[in-house]
């Protein structure tokens, strides 16, 4: 068994699409999640996430030509092996019942089921177990949905946008649990809004864009690949529209932001934008270079598929998701972006 | 799946709204329906008034609890995505429509026994015991086969398609099997296909009882059939729903 486990991939995407009526909500996806990664899933809304995540599942079934298997067998198989916990974002929850009640279902209905009481602790949900479900807050609800999704020993967990509707805390204390289920060596995919989620819980990014994958890596990989940085510092006095005009126009710089006389530029090349800022004749006070946050990485990124793919159906960026930083990098961009250098 | 089934069947004795109509509605139909009737036989038939609105009533009161109570609650939790949530654990389809024939069977015994027991003490219907205890049981049983009708409609139809279609099943197959009125007034082309309906063998069930025969075969049978195909259609259709509805 631990032979096949670490040779089968836990996902396996060939030439996935899927297509309702005339919108291709999925464009051949191929994609591959190794036994005990934790991956992000992000995209703008319709990038085909919740798709990707049905096909998963077999809720859904993908067009002809293309497959999903889970641990190299059918999403259906492998759901009723019990290898798959899954918290949907849209998971309507049986009402009428009692918070205990639906999770020792879960765990009933699970082959590999943890005790009930151990699953209800691990959610948060003790002091809640007897409160019937439909009075439950939307945190609350969501931390039902975990339960139910780790009611058993799977191997593979599939969260759909899961700390939607939690507070700070409630989402701290969600991604702490949902690190301990990692650190089992299970492989997590979770689909997420909250980009800063993606960035500290997961070991690798997916970015879907119009049902085809953008982007593949680390966090660390998608911030190079959008390639940016931020120029901050303070001009010593007010600047005028000619060198607002000259700030704009120094190489390498994809925005500016002006307030004042404190300027912030975006850069797909920082070393290039200090220099010529230099060459300017400016004497800029308090610089800072910093890298941007995978939030302002990702928009960078599906921002220039956008531009990139115009008119046509899809961005144009290859499916090939063999590997890594792959088909980000081989699209030259108009701006002529550079390969910034990371740290 | 022993859960789920034992699961339903709370929720649907916690939902006392629903319970105490799908009680209280078959009793009162049988009042107003035989109330008014004193002894006399139905018209053409060798059964008192009173005695073959009982069996009818029960039949339907119990159709019309399971029927009505499936659909539309299968149809809300599909849209509500719980469908979606359960099918993403290792339960059969076969667990699914077991347990929601089950928690219709909850509603729908207590609504039959009400009806009895109303013909016996307001109206006077005497039986001996075996032949009340076959019509309880003819009549519970066979409302099975409507709980299972139900599950496949609600898989059938989605929102506001919901109600008319189970409408359009209930007061069919009530019509044409003779649950208002004996299938002898009806055209002969609607005794033909009458004859065939769940809901004519259904109360055919307890009218051979009434009479002091044993149930027949042939109905029996027929019941039974239908269960088999209402309840493989409505796991199939719960397996293979891939609409997000």
């Amino acid at each position: 068994m631990s032979s096949s486990r670490t040779t089968t991939p836990a996902v396996e995407f060939t030439s996935a699409s899927k297509t309702y009526g005339s919108f291709r909500a999925l464009s051949g996806l191929t994609v591959s999640l190794h036994p005990g990664e934790t991956v992000a899933l992000l995209g703008p809304n319709g990038a085909g996430k919740s798709t990707s995540l049905d096909l998963l599942l077999g809720l859904r079934n993908p067009d002809p030509g293309g497959t999903v298997r889970l641990f190299g067998t059918s999403p259906r198989q492998a759901v009723t092996d019990g290898r798959v916990g899954a918290m949907l974002q849209s998971g309507g929850l049986m009402d009428g019942v009692k918070v205990r009640e639906l999770v020792a279902l879960a765990c009933d209905l699970h082959p590999r089921a943890h005790p009930v009481d151990r699953v209800l602790a691990d959610a948060g949900l003790t002091g809640i177990a007897d409160r019937m479900v439909g009075k439950l807050s939307g945190g609350q609800e969501q931390r039902v949905r975990f339960a139910l999704a780790t009611a058993g020993a799977s191997d593979l967990i599939v969260l759909d946008e899961p700390t939607t509707g939690m507070d700070v805390t409630a989402r701290q204390t969600f991604w702490s649990a949902m690190r301990a289920q990692a650190a089992q060596g299970r492989t997590v995919l979770f689909a997420t809004h909250y980009l800063e989620e993606a960035d500290e819980v997961a070991d690798r990014v997916l970015v879907l864009h119009r049902g085809s994958l953008l982007a593949d890596g680390s966090a660390a990989d998608i911030k190079a690949m959008a390639g940016t940085r931020r120029v901050g510092f303070t001009l010593e006095a007010l600047p005028d529209a000619r060198l607002e005009a000259a700030l704009r126009a120094l190489p390498a710089v994809t925005g500016a932001d002006l307030s004042g006389s404190a300027v912030r530029l975006r850069s797909a090349d920082a070393d290039a934008t200090v220099h010529a800022l230099y060459g300017l004749g400016l004497y800029p006070r308090d610089l800072e270079v910093t890298g941007l946050g995978l939030e302002q990485a990702f928009l960078t990124l599906t921002q220039r598929a956008e531009e990139a793919g115009g008119h046509t159906e899809g961005p144009a960026a290859p499916d090939t998701g063999t590997g890594h930083p792959g088909p980000v990098d081989k699209r030259e961009d108009k701006r002529e972006n550079k390969k910034a250098a990371t740290a | 799946m022993k859960t789920l089934v034992k699961l339903e069947i709370t929720r649907a004795l916690r939902n006392r709204k629903f319970m105490f109509f799908s009680v209280i509605y078959p009793p009162a139909l049988y009042l107003i329906i035989a109330g008014g009737a004193d002894g006399g036989n139905m018209p053409g038939l060798d059964i008192d008034v009173a005695l073959y609105y009982m069996v009818a009533m029960a039949a339907f009161g119990a159709m019309t609890a399971v029927l009505m109570g499936n659909s539309e609650r299968i149809a809300k939790e599909r849209e509500q995505g719980w469908v979606r949530q359960l099918r993403l654990t290792a339960l059969p389809g076969r667990g699914y429509v077991t347990a929601k024939i089950a928690s219709a069977a909850t509603v729908s015994l207590p609504s039959i026994l009400l009806v009895l027991l109303t013909a016996a003490l307001v109206k006077g219907v005497r039986l001996d015991a075996w032949q009340w205890a076959a019509i309880a049981l003819c009549s519970w049983a066979g409302s099975f086969v409507f709980a299972a009708l139900g599950v496949a409609i609600g898989y059938l139809a989605t929102g506001d398609a919901v109600r008319p279609i189970t409408m359009l099943f209930y007061f069919g197959l009530a019509f044409l099997g003779g649950l208002w009125m004996p299938m002898s007034s009806l055209p002969d082309w609607v005794q033909n296909v009458g004859e065939w309906l769940p809901t004519h063998a259904y109360t055919a069930l307890g009218q051979a009882v009434e009479v002091g025969e044993a149930p027949h075969l042939k109905d029996a049978g027929l019941l039974l059939g239908y269960l088999v195909v209402f309840a493989g259609a409505a796991a199939w259709f719960y397996r293979k729903d891939t609409r997000k509805a």
